[in-house]
């Protein structure tokens, strides 16, 4: 009986997963490389052949590498000093974070939509500082969704940030000035050179999540700023083409996967470095 | 604070820390207080004061009935995520068997899949096997995504447990269920409870698989406000966001509270 508790405690699990998560991926997989006479790329070569689809490919990448260089230049600073602040205000701040995470991807795309419009205040406050002559229109621009999904993802950023700084000893950083480097080198030196780990692993965990999200790239973006995800979400839904957006669906699962296999392998090769030291 | 924030250094740290947080919090106010205004249009900041868009969303049904679908089914999601994801950790920590590791990584897998992704192939498979039928492929789809993160909260705190207070109670004479349900679980409870937390805000929120697997007759919150925002900006929807934005609040500030109260109690 003991020898079967760890299957019987995994095997609801295992079941679920294997029912609504492995057997429709795979099928999915399938219907991408399939038709009537059997295996076929046909759906692959629609994409890779016609530079519309390399466009949009590197539409979403270019999409993911602007969130993620935004969400690093936000969320560095502000991750440090929380976590580095003894004030009783970093938990509070650090709680505000998590805050608008708590709050649907839709609600907060929303309420840039209302800042972006033609007459928004975006459009106005630019107006006013003289930086445009004109009113500008942000909503339905690449513009308009790299700044929406930067706030999206910004909190995850500055989460996995704080974790690394919280873990990197503070003396670390009075050793090194004790040594005589100006506080500015401690910084660059020790902290985020320890913290380069982390901060890699948060950039792509915002990359990853950036170039698959639907809800913001689809208000914000509309028609206009088609991205991957845009468009699987049309093939399958307005244009009932299931076998190319299930091709689509693969392509970006792809992407994601490289991106996670990179992180794993920059990871273990980090602790080699480490470890042939 | 190593860094003086008077130095050059500090205050450009201060000044994007400041920035960040005007910019995470901007479209958040924008939602509450756009609808406070009685133009007929969303206009930030509000021209005018008015609650008559926040009363006209309490009175929609469409918005009342959305709501509830995605209680329902955000309620259900958690409880059967908590279940599968307690039991599987449960095995994870405490046993040792060939693919531990393996069965973990793929637990832990729908994480980096991209929800569009899982939405495609859940649809497909429901459409070919006529499996489920009602709420139920959507709660099937939230499953999957919820117990990855029940996953990841409960797995470090059954790993830190200590398993001698098992033994202990074992060696008193109380079975492996007992034990368990007397010893382990009112320690981790704490965890247990932040992890289904956890899976009820993300299925309450999720809107891709919602826009797929959701009943077309009874569409979820976040996919009617979806809908809304699509076809026009009504006042009224930007109401409805406002109000989630705030019970979000409240529920925030209260299982903060409660989670307070309950570690002075300890």
């Amino acid at each position: 009986m003991a020898r079967f508790a760890p299957v019987l405690l995994f095997a609801p699990c295992a079941f679920a997963y294997a029912v609504f998560f492995i057997w429709p991926q795979a099928s999915l997989l399938a219907m991408s490389a399939t038709e009537k006479a059997g295996f076929t790329l046909a759906q692959y070569e629609r994409f890779f052949v016609d530079s519309y689809y390399w466009e949009m490919l590197g539409r979403t990448l270019w999409l993911g590498f602007a969130v993620t260089a935004i969400t690093l230049l936000l969320g560095v600073p502000t991750a440090y000093l929380l976590a580095r602040s003894q004030s009783r205000w970093a938990s509070f701040l650090l709680l505000l974070t998590t805050f608008p995470l708590l709050v649907s991807a839709v609600v907060r795309s929303f309420g840039w939509m209302v800042l972006f419009f033609r007459d928004g205040l975006l459009s106005r406050t630019l107006l006013a500082l003289g930086i445009v002559n004109h009113p500008v229109q942000t909503m339905y621009t690449m513009t308009g969704v790299i700044i929406a999904l930067a706030q999206v993802l910004l909190p995850l950023m500055i989460l996995t940030l704080h974790g690394v700084f919280k873990s990197i000893d503070r003396d670390l950083e009075y050793a090194a000035m004790s040594l005589g480097a100006r506080p500015s080198v401690a910084l660059g030196l020790v902290t985020f050179r320890l913290a380069s780990g982390g901060i890699v692993a948060g950039s792509l965990l915002v990359f990853s999540l950036a170039i698959s999200a639907f809800a913001t790239p689809s208000l914000v973006g509309g028609a206009r700023a088609n991205v991957m995800a845009t468009a699987i979400y049309e093939q399958a839904v307005e244009l009932l083409d299931w076998p190319f957006a299930a091709a689509l669906a693969t392509i970006l699962l792809v992407v994601v996967l490289a991106v996670s296999l990179a992180y794993g392998a920059l990871l273990e090769g980090r602790a080699d470095k480490e470890a042939s030291r | 604070m190593t860094i003086s924030l008077r130095s050059p250094l500090g205050i450009a740290m201060l000044v994007l820390t400041a920035l960040a947080f005007g910019y995470l919090l901007l479209p958040i106010l924008v939602v509450v207080a756009a609808p406070l205004g009685d133009t007929g249009y969303l206009a930030f900041p509000p021209q005018g004061l008015t609650l008559k868009w926040y009363a006209a969303a309490l009175h929609d049904t469409r918005y009342l009935t959305a709501l509830l679908v995605s209680l329902r089914i955000a309620v259900i999601s958690a409880i059967i995520a908590c279940a599968l994801g307690v039991s599987a950790a449960y095995a994870l920590t405490r046993f040792d068997f060939p693919g531990r590791r393996l069965l973990e990584a793929v637990f832990l897998s729908p994480l980096i899949l991209p929800t569009l992704v899982l939405a495609v192939g859940l649809t497909l498979f429901f459409t070919r096997t006529g499996l489920l039928a009602g709420p139920w492929k959507l709660v099937a789809g939230h499953v999957i995504v919820c117990t990855p993160y029940v996953l990841r909260v409960s797995l470090p705190v059954l790993r830190r447990f200590d398993r001698s207070l098992e033994e202990a109670a074992r060696n008193l004479g109380a079975s492996p269920v007992a034990a368990f349900f007397l010893v382990v679980l009112p320690v981790v409870r704490p965890g247990i409870v932040a992890g289904t937390v956890l899976a009820f805000i993300t299925s309450f929120d999720e809107v891709v698989l919602a826009l797929f697997l959701a009943e077309p007759g009874a569409p979820t919150l976040p996919v009617t406000i979806y809908s809304a925002v699509q076809l026009g900006f009504e006042p009224s929807v930007a109401a409805v966001s406002g109000l989630l934005v705030l019970a979000t609040l409240g529920f925030m500030l209260l299982y903060h509270l409660l989670g307070s109260v309950g570690r002075s109690r300890n």
